[in-house]
């Protein structure tokens, strides 16, 4: 009836760690990490600086090896991930070393046998798209040019999985919407991993998040589902409540004031947190749930880590 | 190929933490309704939607498999999807689209401890400044539908 077609509805994991420890001498970078990214997903990896993002990500593209415990990415051991495996991956990070003595169309043709599925059309299509010059030298383009050159060359052999570290770190906001249409048109038919700090960016992206902090996934999760069980509350009273000293485990945050509480519920229910509310602190003159942005989310997520530890 | 500049016929101010999906329904029902899309016209593809609006793929599919299952839009063989011939959107309907906002400005009201009466008393007024010149508000009680 519809000319619409829908992706498999069976989902299978494109990668997977089990209890991945990453040690480097006397730091834990990575402390039993347990990602599954399913198919078709984009994927977002987010969490403090240190947090093991890119650690994580090197692991995966077996650029590191892992202290203990294991990955597997497209059904395979990450550690034999070289060569041919490479071929279905596409891989883009924020310090990329490319050859820089070579001009743009001497490197994408350079890199055009390696691939068996390098598509010549998609190529043209993405250096018009992201306006790549090609008789400049990588060495001679600025950071967001060299990006671009990267992720064009990481896109054009039409990789099933797409890992990108900090894509979009220091690029102004042309060159952030570039990647993110060319990454997107792309989206349809492979699965992404995204390590990110512009949650602005990522937030209408991602169909799930994961916050990593402390070399853990605190939670990995559908991104509506997240955005669902997160709000801002704030309750104003008539008189001063008084604040039990026992309160849910799921109000992050709490503050208050004279009439004022505020807090953040990270298991947002209507008719429970409501309740929760009036048991707990008594009547009052109004209640606001605010839903949130991701970037309000990573920071109480992050204070409230912090004021734990 | 050739690349030109696609519209997407409708805004989408993104208002962060809420459902993405919903909002753009909202965006594209709206323009519907206000006749910023009108029965016939091409309605954008799965691929610039999500492209243009910057959405998750999967989210900008479940807008237009929504839109073609509530009769919004229609697939048409060799044109792809269109704005369908919508049945005439009742007051009611009309209002339900303002249904987010509604709630906000009640939930600020009851904040600031402002009656009912007051609240209505104060969009009169709001109507009455931007109505202009014409004694608006019909006493058909259908406001906002004149010509133009």
């Amino acid at each position: 009836m519809s000319t619409i077609t829908m992706k498999p509805v069976t989902m299978s994991t494109v990668i997977r760690t089990d209890n991945l420890v990453k040690k480097f001498r006397r730091v834990d970078a990575l402390n039993g990490l347990n990602l599954e990214v399913p198919q078709g997903a984009i994927y977002a990896l987010v969490g403090p600086n240190g947090a093991g993002k890119t650690t994580a990500i090197k692991i995966l593209m077996n650029i590191f090896g892992a202290t203990s415990g294991r990955a597997e990415v497209l059904g395979m051991d990450s550690k034999q991930i070289s060569g041919k495996a490479l071929t279905s991956i596409g891989y883009v990070s924020e310090n990329q070393q490319l050859p820089n003595w070579v001009r743009v169309d001497a490197f994408l043709a350079y890199l055009r046998p390696f691939y068996p599925s390098w598509d010549r059309e998609l190529e043209n299509q993405l250096v018009r798209q992201l306006a790549l010059p090609l008789d400049r030298k990588l060495s001679d383009l600025s950071r967001g040019m060299r990006m671009k050159a990267a992720l064009a060359s990481a896109l054009a052999y039409r990789p099933r999985l797409i890992v990108l570290d900090e894509p979009f770190s220091g690029l102004d906001p042309l060159v952030r919407d570039e990647l993110i249409e060319s990454m997107l048109e792309r989206a349809e038919e492979a699965t992404i991993l995204i390590s990110s700090h512009d949650l602005a960016e990522i937030e209408n992206l991602a169909s799930h998040v994961g916050y990593l902090d402390q070399g853990r996934l605190r939670f990995s999760e559908e991104m509506p589902a997240l955005v669902e069980r997160f709000r801002e509350v704030e309750i104003t009273f008539d008189a001063a409540p008084a604040v039990p000293g026992k309160l849910p485990a799921s109000w992050m945050r709490l503050s208050s004031s004279a009439a004022v509480v505020q807090f953040i519920e990270s298991q947002f229910d209507e008719q429970r947190t409501s309740a929760e509310i009036r048991n707990l602190l008594g009547e009052a003159r109004s209640v606001t749930f605010t839903p949130m942005s991701l970037r309000s989310i990573f920071l109480a997520m992050a204070k409230s880590g912090r004021d734990a530890a | 190929m050739c690349y030109s500049t696609v519209v997407i016929p409708f805004h989408v101010h993104f208002r962060p933490g809420l459902s993405l999906y919903e909002q753009v329904v909202y965006a594209a029902k709206k323009a519907m309704i206000a006749g910023q899309m009108r029965p016939g016209d091409p309605f954008p593809s799965v691929r610039v939607l999500s492209k243009e609006l910057k959405i998750n793929p999967n989210t900008a599919h479940k807008v237009v498999t929504y839109l073609i299952t509530t009769g919004l839009l229609e697939t048409r063989p060799g044109i792809g999807t269109v704005v369908a011939v919508l049945p005439e959107a009742s007051a009611a309907e009309r209002t339900q689209l303002l249904g987010q906002e509604i709630e906000e400005l009640v939930v600020e009201a009851k904040k600031l401890g402002i009656s009912l009466e007051a609240m209505v008393a104060s969009i009169g007024a709001h109507w009455k400044r931007l109505g202009g010149d014409d004694k608006d508000t019909d006493d058909s009680g259908r406001g906002g539908r004149g010509k133009r």
